[in-house]
Order: C-alpha cells, then sequence, then structure tokens
C-alpha cells in the first residue's frame, strides 16, 4: 500500500443530477400520501412494470427502489431488524430482507393496532411508513430470489393480498442462431413474456374495475424511449477523455429511468445531457484528474454510492461504466414501438444485466470496456446479490484474456455494510492502479 | 440376496455415483445423462436409451472451483463447479439443467465454460406454479427438452418408449414409499442414512436394476414382523439438492431419535409423486410436475395456494413424530425466505423443532451432538409429562 492518496481531490459530480434526490423525494412523499388519497397500491421489484401501473392511476412502490433510498439514507437497520426478528437470515438478499422487514413493521403496527395497544410508528421510522399493498406483482429476471420474495411478501400479508407472477425466462443462448437480441430463443422468449403481460393487464384491470388505458400508457413509453435515448447519448459521451460523469453520476440517474414518475423524466434527461454536452466541450472530467478509466461490475452498494465517487476520485480514477448502470433500465429503446409497445417493453425486461448466459453478457461487457477505453476493471462482490456475483469469475477472466484488463475484486453488499470490507477495497485497489502503472511504463 | 447385501448395493451405487456410471458405460456402451435437481424428468432421458443420473455434491474439498464460485454459495453448487472444473463429470455426454434457483443458474454458467466437450443443455422450468398457464409452459419446456435430447442422439424418444419409462419410474417411486409406510409402522425398521441411500441410489442406478433389487428388499420387509423402535420419533426437514452427510444422521439417531419421516429431496421428496401412465406423456410429466409441489410444497417454487409448514404439521401427526429437525444446506436462500415461516408455524403448534446448519466443508459434529441431545431430551420430557 505505497500509493499517497491525497483528500482534497473530489469527484466532479454532475450538477444536473441533484434534481434526481428531489424526485426521488417527491416519488415518496407521493407513495406515503397514497392510502389517505384513495390509491389502489401495487408492490411489486424488479423489472421496471411502472409505466403499466402508473397508467393506470396505481400507486407503485418499488421494492429494490425503497430499500436503496433507506440505505442511501442510513436507514435500512431498522427494517433489518424487523426482518431478521421474525428470522428472515443476514445470508438473504439484503433488499429483500430490508423490505420485508418493512412488510413485517408494518402488519406488526397494524396488528398492534388493531388489538388496541398504543403503538404507531415514530414519523421518522420510514421503515414502518410504506404504505402495505393493495396488489403485488411479480416480474424478476433471472433471480429466483426476487420471485420468492414477492411471495414472501404476500405471506407476510397474510395471503389477503392478489398477487401476479410474470416468469421471465433466463436466456440461455446455446443454439446456432443465438445473440443478443437475436435467434429462435429470444424470438420465443419474448412473446411467451408478452402474453403474460398481457395477461398482467387483465389482473390490473380487475383490480380497479376499469378498461385498461392504453392510450395512456403508450404515451408513457414514448417519452420514456426518449428518455432512454437521452440517457444513453449522454452515456456515450464518456467515451470522451477525461469522461465527463461517473458511473456514480449514472447510479443516481437510476431513479429516475427506472421507477419515478413518468412526468419529468424526459427534461430530467435533457438537463443531464446538456450538462455532459457542456463539460465535454470544456474539456472537464468526472475527476479532477483522470489518470485511470475503471469498468464498475456489479450492483451498487447504495450505503456507499457518494462514498466510492468520492474513494476513486482520490485515486485519479474515473471509474467511465459500469453493468449495472450501462446494461439495464430501458436499455433497447428501440425496440419500444410507443404505438404498441408491449413487446419492446418484454424484451427490456429481459435483457436486466443477469439475464442472459455469460457467454452472451461476458461479450457485451468486453464490448462496454473496449468502448470506454477502461485500463481496469473493479469488481463488486456483492455478498447477498449472487445474482449478480454468479459470472464475476468467468467476468474476470475473460478481461484479463481477451483485453488484457487489470481487475480487482471487492466485497460488499446492495444495503447492508456489515459486509462491506474498506481495507480490503484499498488494498486491491491500489495493487491494481500499481499494475496499470507497470504495465504503461513496459508499453 | 439378503436385505443387507441389497443395501450394501445401494450404498456403492450413493457413494460413489460416478463410478457407477463408467462402470455402467462400459458394460452398455450406451450415453450417460447428468443432470440438476430437482424437477428434472429423469424419464425423458432414460425413453431416449441413456443412464439419467441426479448429479451429486462430492464428499471432497473444494480446490479449482474456488475459482470459480464465491464460498457464500450452497455446497451443492460449489461441489458442482468443483467437479467440473476437475473433469471428473468425463463420463457425462450431457449435462441438463432445468431449474430456477439463482445460485443453480450461476454453476450453470461456470460449468458450461469448463465443460467444452459435453453438451450442456439448459432449459428453465416455470417456478410459479399456480398460473393458468403453468401447465401449458411446463409442456412447451418438457417438449423442448425432448427436442434437445433427440437432437443429442440423433434418434427419435417415441411415446411408447416414454410410457415404459414412466411406468418403471412409478413403480420404482411406488416401492420406496412402501419402504417409507413400513419405516412408519416398524415393519422396515431402515436407519436414516440406508433410507438415503435407497434414493440416492435411484437418482443414479439404472431404473431396471434398481427397481428388482427394490422390489426384494420390500418384500423381505413385508415378511417381517414389525419392529418396537425405541427413541424420540423424529422427522427431517429440508436440505434440498444434496444429500445430508450420512455421519449427520447418524448422529441424531445416536442421540435417542429414530427417524420415522423426512421430505428431504434425497428423501420422500424426490419418490413422492408418480406420473399419470395414460395420456399424452410429455402433458403427463408436465402433471407431475405440478402435483409434486402439492404433494410436497417445496421452497424453491412459489404456489399461494399450497404451504410447506402446514404440509409439514400434517406429515408430523401422519407419522407420528414427536418432533421435526430441520436441515438446513449454509447460504440455501428459498430455504431461507421459507424458514420463518415453518418455525412460526411450528411454534403456534407447539411442536418441537431444531434447526442444524449445514456446510459443505466438515463440521463440529461434537457441537452438533450436545444440541440434538439437549433437543431430544426436551422432547422426552414433554412427553413424559403429557
Ligand atoms: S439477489 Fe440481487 S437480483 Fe436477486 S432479488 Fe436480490 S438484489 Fe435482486
Ligand atoms: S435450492 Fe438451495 S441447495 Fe439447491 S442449489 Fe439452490 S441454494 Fe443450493
Amino acid at each position: 500500500m505505497n500509493i499517497s492518496v491525497p483528500h482534497d481531490k473530489r469527484a466532479n459530480k454532475l450538477k444536473s443530477t441533484r434534481i434526481a434526490g428531489k424526485l426521488v423525494n417527491d416519488y415518496w412523499q407521493m407513495v406515503w400520501r397514497a392510502k389517505e388519497e384513495g390509491k389502489l397500491i401495487c408492490w411489486y421489484e424488479g423489472s421496471a412494470i411502472n409505466p403499466f401501473l402508473e397508467a393506470a392511476d396505481i400507486c407503485w412502490v418499488h421494492g429494490e427502489a425503497y430499500s436503496a433510498m433507506l440505505a442511501a439514507r442510513h436507514q435500512e437497520v431498522k427494517a433489518q431488524q424487523a426482518a431478521e426478528e421474525r428470522g428472515y437470515m443476514k445470508e438473504l438478499c439484503s433488499y429483500a430482507r430490508t423490505h420485508l422487514g418493512c412488510a413485517v413493521s408494518n402488519q406488526r403496527t397494524r396488528n398492534d393496532t388493531d388489538t388496541g395497544i398504543a403503538f404507531g410508528p415514530e414519523d421518522d421510522d420510514l421503515s414502518a411508513k410504506l404504505p402495505p399493498p393493495d396488489m403485488i406483482i411479480s416480474a424478476y429476471a433471472y433471480c429466483s430470489t426476487g420471485q420468492q420474495w414477492d411471495e414472501m411478501t404476500s405471506r407476510v400479508f397474510g395471503k389477503k393480498i392478489p398477487i401476479f407472477n410474470v416468469s421471465l425466462p433466463w436466456i440461455w443462448g446455446a443454439k446456432k442462431d443465438a445473440g443478443y437480441l437475436r435467434g429462435q430463443e429470444w424470438e420465443e422468449t419474448s412473446r411467451y413474456v408478452e402474453r403474460q403481460l398481457y395477461d398482467m393487464v387483465k389482473f390490473i384491470e380487475e383490480r380497479t374495475g376499469k378498461p385498461y388505458p392504453w392510450d395512456r400508457l403508450r404515451a408513457m413509453m414514448a417519452d420514456i424511449r426518449r428518455a432512454s435515448e437521452l440517457r444513453l447519448e449522454a452515456m456515450e459521451l464518456c467515451t470522451n477523455t477525461p469522461a465527463p460523469a461517473s458511473f456514480f453520476d449514472w447510479v443516481v440517474s437510476i431513479a429516475p429511468i427506472n421507477n419515478l414518475p413518468v412526468d419529468g423524466v424526459v427534461q430530467y434527461f435533457e438537463t443531464v445531457l446538456a450538462e455532459v454536452k457542456a463539460r465535454v466541450a470544456a474539456g472537464e472530467g468526472a475527476v479532477p484528474t483522470e489518470k485511470y478509466r475503471l469498468f464498475f461490475d456489479g450492483i451498487m452498494n447504495w450505503n456507499k454510492v457518494g462514498w466510492l465517487a468520492e474513494k476513486f476520485a482520490r485515486y485519479d480514477a474515473n471509474v467511465v461504466a459500469g453493468r449495472y448502470t450501462h446494461m439495464a433500465f430501458w436499455q433497447e429503446p428501440s425496440l419500444i414501438n410507443p404505438q404498441d409497445p408491449v413487446l419492446g417493453m418484454a424484451q427490456n425486461y429481459l435483457i436486466c444485466p443477469n439475464n442472459h448466459a455469460s457467454p452472451i453478457l461476458i461479450d457485451l461487457i468486453m464490448g462496454l470496456c473496449e468502448k470506454f477505453k477502461v485500463d481496469g476493471m473493479v469488481i463488486h462482490a456483492s455478498r447477498t446479490c449472487r445474482a449478480f456475483t454468479n459470472p464475476q469469475f468467468l467476468i474476470a477472466d475473460a478481461a484479463h484474456k481477451r483485453l488484457g484488463l487489470q481487475t480487482s475484486m471487492f466485497e460488499g453488499d446492495v444495503t447492508d455494510e456489515s459486509f462491506y470490507k474498506d481495507e480490503l477495497l484499498n488494498s486491491r485497489v491500489e495493487a491494481m492502479f500499481e499494475a496499470i502503472d507497470s504495465r504503461r511504463l513496459l508499453v | 440376496m439378503d436385505s443387507q447385501q441389497i443395501l450394501g448395493i445401494f450404498a456403492a451405487a450413493a457413494n460413489d455415483p460416478l463410478g457407477y456410471a463408467r462402470a455402467w458405460k462400459d458394460r452398455t456402451g450406451r450415453p450417460v445423462i447428468g443432470s440438476f435437481p430437482m424437477n428434472f424428468p429423469g424419464e425423458l432421458a432414460h425413453a431416449a436409451g441413456t443412464l439419467p443420473m441426479i448429479l451429486q455434491e462430492s464428499p471432497d474439498p473444494i480446490t479449482v472451483g474456488h475459482g470459480l464460485l464465491f464460498p457464500f454459495y450452497c455446497g451443492y453448487t460449489r461441489s458442482m463447479v468443483d467437479q467440473a472444473a476437475r473433469g471428473d463429470f468425463d463420463v457425462l455426454d450431457a449435462i441438463m439443467f432445468g431449474d430456477h434457483c439463482v445460485q443453480l443458474l450461476g454453476a450453470a454458467d461456470a460449468i458450461r465454460v469448463q465443460l467444452t466437450q459435453t453438451r450442456v443443455i439448459f432449459f428453465q422450468l416455470i417456478s410459479s406454479m399456480c398460473d393458468p398457464w403453468t401447465q401449458g409452459r411446463s409442456e412447451e419446456s418438457f417438449a423442448a427438452l425432448r427436442a434437445e435430447l433427440e437432437d443429442l442422439l440423433g434418434a427419435p424418444v417415441p411415446d411408447a418408449a416414454l410410457h415404459d419409462s414412466i411406468r418403471l419410474f412409478n413403480r420404482n417411486r411406488v416401492l420406496i414409499r412402501k419402504l417409507y409406510d413400513m419405516r412408519k409402522t416398524g415393519k422396515a425398521p431402515l436407519r436414516a442414512a440406508e433410507m438415503q441411500h435407497v434414493v440416492k441410489s435411484s437418482m443414479i442406478m439404472d431404473k431396471a436394476e434398481h427397481t428388482a433389487l427394490l422390489e426384494q428388499l420390500v418384500a423381505f420387509h413385508e415378511q417381517a414382523a414389525p419392529q418396537a423402535q425405541p427413541g424420540m420419533r423424529l422427522h427431517l426437514s429440508g436440505h434440498f439438492c444434496q444429500a445430508p452427510k450420512p455421519e449427520i444422521l447418524s448422529m441424531i439417531e445416536d442421540c435417542g431419535a429414530i427417524i420415522v419421516g423426512d421430505d428431504l429431496y434425497h428423501g420422500f421428496r424426490y419418490i413422492s409423486t408418480d406420473v399419470p401412465e395414460i395420456g399424452d406423456p410429455i402433458a403427463g410429466l408436465a402433471r407431475w410436475y405440478l402435483d409434486r409441489n402439492t404433494g410436497v410444497p417445496c421452497p424453491t417454487r412459489v404456489q399461494n395456494n399450497v404451504d410447506w409448514d402446514a404440509y409439514l404439521l400434517d406429515a408430523i401427526a401422519e407419522e407420528r413424530a414427536d418432533g421435526m429437525i430441520v436441515l438446513m444446506a449454509k447460504f440455501c436462500e428459498p430455504h431461507m425466505y421459507y424458514y420463518p415461516e415453518v418455525k412460526e408455524a411450528f411454534e403456534a403448534r407447539g411442536v418441537p423443532h431444531l434447526l442444524i446448519e449445514t456446510e459443505h466443508e466438515s463440521m463440529a459434529l461434537e457441537g452438533l451432538k450436545t444440541r440434538v441431545e439437549t433437543f431430544v431430551e426436551i422432547i422426552r420430557r414433554r412427553a413424559a409429562a403429557a
């Protein structure tokens, strides 16, 4: 550990992404008020089915988003404790544990109130503040944990809440014609999911008692398609040196594209794109000195976003792209036909950053590494998200062998800070930088 | 052959599955197809003239597999990847995966990369069990699997052959269920490790050979008089893809317990349900897949209208068991999700249960033994007080 790390080097975060903070806040305020306003509430995780719900005036609660928000505000512990008290073990996905903890708190509070015991949640206890669902929709790509989490939520609420399951098969891609967005398997799987989404809409109609407002969905999907194009254009500009924005800026921009109300999203990404363009014109980077360009593999450490951004900035490292941000969240806008959006929505759900088996997945990641001209890859082995850790040794191996990249793995977790090991990250990242330096000397 | 000799043959196959497969292949010259637990229809591969075998966790410590899967994965998946990386699966002509648990998916990916010479086939069974399309989708998956097999072997898998295989597999299951019944009454007082060998060898051995031996074993016990079995009657639950280590089973029995029932995958879960013998065989296999989960609910599936905890309480009443030991393979997420339900239901009903977390690596049996002894003692006192 002989790299000296100056503490005055700060990450040069995009200013425009501050708007995301306000939008996130407004969204959760809306969720917390929803019961009083007589809205139906749907809990879901995984795939961004929120436009289907928003169009039908259903308030949507994205489980990961709530867990991530609690972690980002360092308020996750109460929820995790509530889950633990019910017996959910620490090795379970911490997103799920945190969100299930909210369900447990909610039930406990309600039951305690039912029995007349004067015990309500404190106002600032966000774990108990989440309104209970009137319906649950499960549409989780790849990860069995996601589907089981939804089932458990339904069970915590006594199986009294209607639940609808959408099955999103993994793309194995072994057939001769298989590839990214092509081949018989892709076509068949897309149609299978599309059929289920139409059934999901019937389920929504049964809940609302109204015909489904397809026009509203079409309009929303036009906006989402546009927002996605703007987001991808801004990301693309980070192929410039120095890169004007970092992986961490794109992490902050996940909520707007993934789960916030559609209205306002296009404007958000227009603002972001404008700032990114201005930075490119001015030669301004996301870190004060861009000595290393890195790819980030793995899901986010939500209690560490800002902290990690600062850490890498101090090392003169610009994390310019990542699997989580660059391979997900309406990632393929061209597949969305706003006039007839369901198939394209199904397909976007199928291309979550884990849902292709490793040969296709790794080709995509290597493509990003080349495109963004990275020198190394930092790999977040998230202890309780095995969906992300599954292919990581294979990814690291491919990065070495195909692109000669240095890699560095560190342990952490999505929302459980106790799995995070700072010392390990420091020493491994420093070793990676030293290796990159020596390689450069040789070249 | 006497019953001990038969059990010896079963134990030998259970202890060296790949060795059995090699010998079978040498003897028959036919292909061997490995599969992952827990819902693979071996009937299909059998009807195609191959030896279907469910791949088993190896007792060996993980070596090269460390570089392919993280240590926070269940022992089964880590061992599978390790065996693949060490070249132990060279006897297999193909591997077929068909399941859903996220850790299995990781293992499938890692194994495909290792086994460049082996056809690695994947089909994902729908895991949401009570949707209007579950049956249809399962049929599609099994039909796709059949097509893959036909492509692999270059020959059709005729319906008639599939019906024959279904009948044979059903017979095998019926016989093992008879043993289970006779275990409850004391007519077949098999030790837990012996029962595991019976089931585990059925996952490995040529089905006709296994069934013929089972016929003899069952006949032997049917003639025997029930034996009084001293000890507290326990049900063993959980432990999905991997067989619990026989030394743990023996340790539990040595603490004064007799195992009268289980819902282990290497146990009753595997043989709980038969495939319809008439009608379209693919539709029959799909029916079997659905029925299994209502018969013995599985935490790797989701089905809002069945409850594993309720099933367990019923099973325990039927087995006249005094309590239950839950064996949980460390890091098994499906089990961790459902465990709180089971715990709450058992506590509410006042049925004693003990959770034991098992690891692939060697476990401190002495410490565990103390816990099991205490548990058995508590049950004994409760029974005496009742
Ligand atoms: S393990 Fe990962 S992918 Fe699976 S539900 Fe949790 S956060 Fe999502
Ligand atoms: S169900 Fe449990 S034992 Fe089976 S592969 Fe998944 S984690 Fe492992």
